[in-house]
């Protein structure tokens, strides 16, 4: 019986990935993003650097290049696309009070997830073997090279993503925005910390602390202590230095490691149906009595039978203007929240403290607006209103801007009455930009999950950049 | 007086025709469309919320035909599809105003007759209380209050009563009559007995009208 589920738990998944249009936008943005990264001999930044040096190309090195690729640009998207694609909903209403085992319905949902991932990876090996033919010398292409430097690197990373989309699927606490927060934070960490500790090492062990692969690859040749390696878009000078990837590839442990991290995502996945949590109505319950009563909006006012109908308002743009706010600031906790980081810009600095506070709020309350106001069925409703759903996307990034500026008001009047208007620029730019992010991402991806992961990885960027 | 007109609508899904020439005028009052299900009920009622546009025929709202004429008729429509994605996150106050702001109504007036409208309905006590943790009964008086904001002269309700037990529908029941004394309100239903004698009944039925 667990078989036909697992079979069926996969034909389904499988079935329903192949009428998502957004696959197809996934299977072009790994090969075009590699095109552009891995520019020519000329260029001044590397999508590598190794002792501030660009490496040699060789089919072994782009192949490796290919999988840094995945790792710092298609294992978010990756998620991004698991979490809010066609499979996003699942018939648990149902599915839940069968005697079926969760296990069964997760590894045949994982499964599903995997070929989807190996397809996006064999699009990006044809890829390579295209960017090859371009950047390296006549004779030196060697396409089995390419491929199997990107599968061990890449392949071992993208099913722990599938297994972690599963997993996050099967917890309730992760199913929402959590979920989005811990895989960042999985995500970086990942990635940062073998090439953040800068040590050289051998064996299973080690190689095991390398998820996304990369690191022993580039460094495995490399005098001891001297290991600096820089990925994404790195500076580099004219000097190019030689690297031997495939030593890096053969030494004991790597391909050992590589399947093991496999393994693990299977285990994963194995785990996410065996700790599968149902599904539950969200009662929030607040232990103390003064929080809840802070926290809750409490009985409605009495009603007024005799109320007369509505009439329209004289500025109904401020109304949508006013709806839009009140929606992206939805909830009591929300609005201290805002409050407090609003008050931390008379004393804290307001580039690293108050901005990047009230950004972070704002990741929050504009996916979770942008997304719930375009569900095709609301849409259906809302779209015979007089505020049409464009008009009223206009609005939002209106609204979300205002927030910025409302957030950022006491720092941005104490900075303006000593001559300073780099918060209110700031303010205005980025509460701009993170809502037109927001709304542009929940039109096409109908869920928070999208805006919410993308305006977390840029709130990072900003956050540390100050 | 409002006055809606359909003349020649036909719609086309591909090449699956859902309705055919269809033409008839509305007046204030009560109108039924029945029919078996997918005889094409809730899509003409889409037509008639501009939900979607006919595949031949004109839509005359007070003399003007549409498209020109949508935005006119949009600001005194109200619309209760069957089935809405309810934000579940939302209290159901704050889901009524949001479309109240829509509608371009001001707001704290939307606020008193949406307290007015859900007390009509026994849904006052909970609108405070977030949609999720409303029943299939629930949703379906929210969809139906959001739809009487305002003052509309269209009322356009997809099974407003489905999904109701039988003291709770007959609450709807009496607040839709009271709205078709001045108001055009159309409305699908499987169950046409207790409205029928107040109504004008359309059957609808092989993609015409009769």
């Amino acid at each position: 019986m667990s078989a036909a589920i697992l079979r069926s738990s996969l034909g389904t998944s499988l079935a329903r990935y192949s009428r998502s249009w957004g696959l197809w936008v996934l299977l072009l943005i790994a090969p075009v993003a590699a095109r552009y990264w891995i520019g020519t001999e000329q260029d001044t930044s590397a999508v590598i650097a190794v002792q501030n040096m660009a490496p040699v190309m060789t089919s072994a090195v782009l192949g490796v290049t290919l999988g840094v690729v995945v790792s710092t640009l298609l294992l978010p998207i990756a998620f991004l696309y698991l979490r809010s694609n066609a499979t996003r909903l699942q018939p648990w209403q149902v599915e839940e009070v069968t005697t079926g085992s969760r296990i069964a319905v997760a590894l045949g949902r994982f499964g599903a997830d995997v070929a989807v991932l190996a397809g996006v990876l064999a699009a990006m090996t044809l890829a390579g073997w295209l960017i090859a033919w371009l950047v390296l010398p006549a004779g030196q292409v060697d396409i089995g090279l390419i491929a199997l430097t990107l599968w061990l690197i890449a392949g071992p990373a993208l099913m722990g993503v599938a297994a972690v989309r599963i997993l996050f699927d099967s917890l309730g606490f992760t199913r929402g925005p959590l979920g989005e927060v811990f895989f960042y934070i999985l995500w970086m960490a990942s990635i940062v910390a073998p090439i953040a500790s800068g040590t050289k090492g051998d064996g299973f062990a080690y190689n095991l602390t390398d998820y996304p692969g990369f690191v022993q690859p580039l460094t495995h040749t490399l005098p001891d202590g001297d290991t600096s390696l820089s990925i994404g878009s790195a500076e580099v000078g004219s000097k190019k230095i030689a690297l031997d990837v495939m030593a890096g590839i053969n030494s004991p442990g790597y391909i050992a490691s590589r399947l093991a991290w496999a393994g693990i995502a299977l285990l994963i996945a194995l785990l996410a149906g065996r700790v599968y949590a149902p599904h539950k109505p969200r009662v929030r319950r607040i232990r103390w009595k003064w929080l809840r009563r802070l926290l809750s909006p409490g009985a409605p006012r009495a009603a007024n039978p005799d109320a007369p109908p509505a009439r329209g308002s004289w500025l109904p743009a401020v109304g949508v203007l006013v709806s839009e706010m009140r929606l992206i600031g939805q909830g009591r906790l929300w609005l201290l929240l805002a409050a407090a980081a609003a008050a931390s810009g008379l004393f804290a600095d307001f580039r690293t403290v108050t901005s990047p506070a009230a950004l972070l709020l704002l990741a929050f309350g504009l996916s979770a607006h942008a997304a719930r106001c375009e569900r095709t069925k609301l849409l259906a409703l809302t779209g015979t209103a007089p505020f049409a759903p464009m008009l009223r996307r206009v609005a939002f990034v209106v609204a979300g801007t205002a927030w910025t500026l409302l957030i950022g008001a006491p720092a941005i009047v104490k900075a303006g009455l000593a001559g300073n208007m780099v918060p209110l620029e700031l303010s205005l730019a980025t509460g701009a930009a993170a809502s037109l992010i927001a709304i542009v991402l929940a039109t096409v991806a109908r869920s928070p999950f999208a805006p919410r992961l993308v305006l977390l990885i840029l709130w990072y960027g900003y956050l540390s950049s100050a | 007086m409002a006055e809606l007109t359909l003349q020649g609508i036909a719609k086309r899904y591909r090449k699956k025709a859902v309705l055919a020439d269809v033409s008839h005028s509305f007046a204030p009052g009560l109108t039924l469309l029945v029919g078996p299900s997918g005889a094409g009920k809730s899509t003409l009622l889409r037509l008639i919320a501009t939900a979607e546009k006919p595949s031949a025929g004109t839509i005359f709202w007070d003399g003007n035909a549409l498209p020109g004429a949508r935005g006119k008729l949009r600001r005194t429509l109200g619309y209760a599809p069957q089935a809405v994605d309810l934000p579940e996150d939302l209290t159901a106050r704050e889901f009524a105003m949001h479309i109240a702001a829509l509608k371009g109504l001001a707001l704290g007036a939307a606020d008193k007759q949406f307290a007015a409208i859900t007390d009509a309905i026994g849904l006052h006590a909970d609108i405070n209380n977030r949609i999720s943790t409303f029943s299939g009964g629930m949703r379906r008086r929210l969809i139906f209050a959001q739809a009487l904001l305002g003052d509309p002269q269209l009322l356009a309700l997809d099974e407003p009563t489905a999904e109701l037990d039988g003291a709770t529908a007959r609450k709807l029941s009496a607040l839709i009559l009271e709205r078709a004394k001045a108001a055009i309100v159309i409305m699908t239903t499987h169950l046409a007995d207790e409205l029928a004698p107040s109504a004008t009944v359309l059957r609808v039925e092989g993609g015409s009208v009769t």
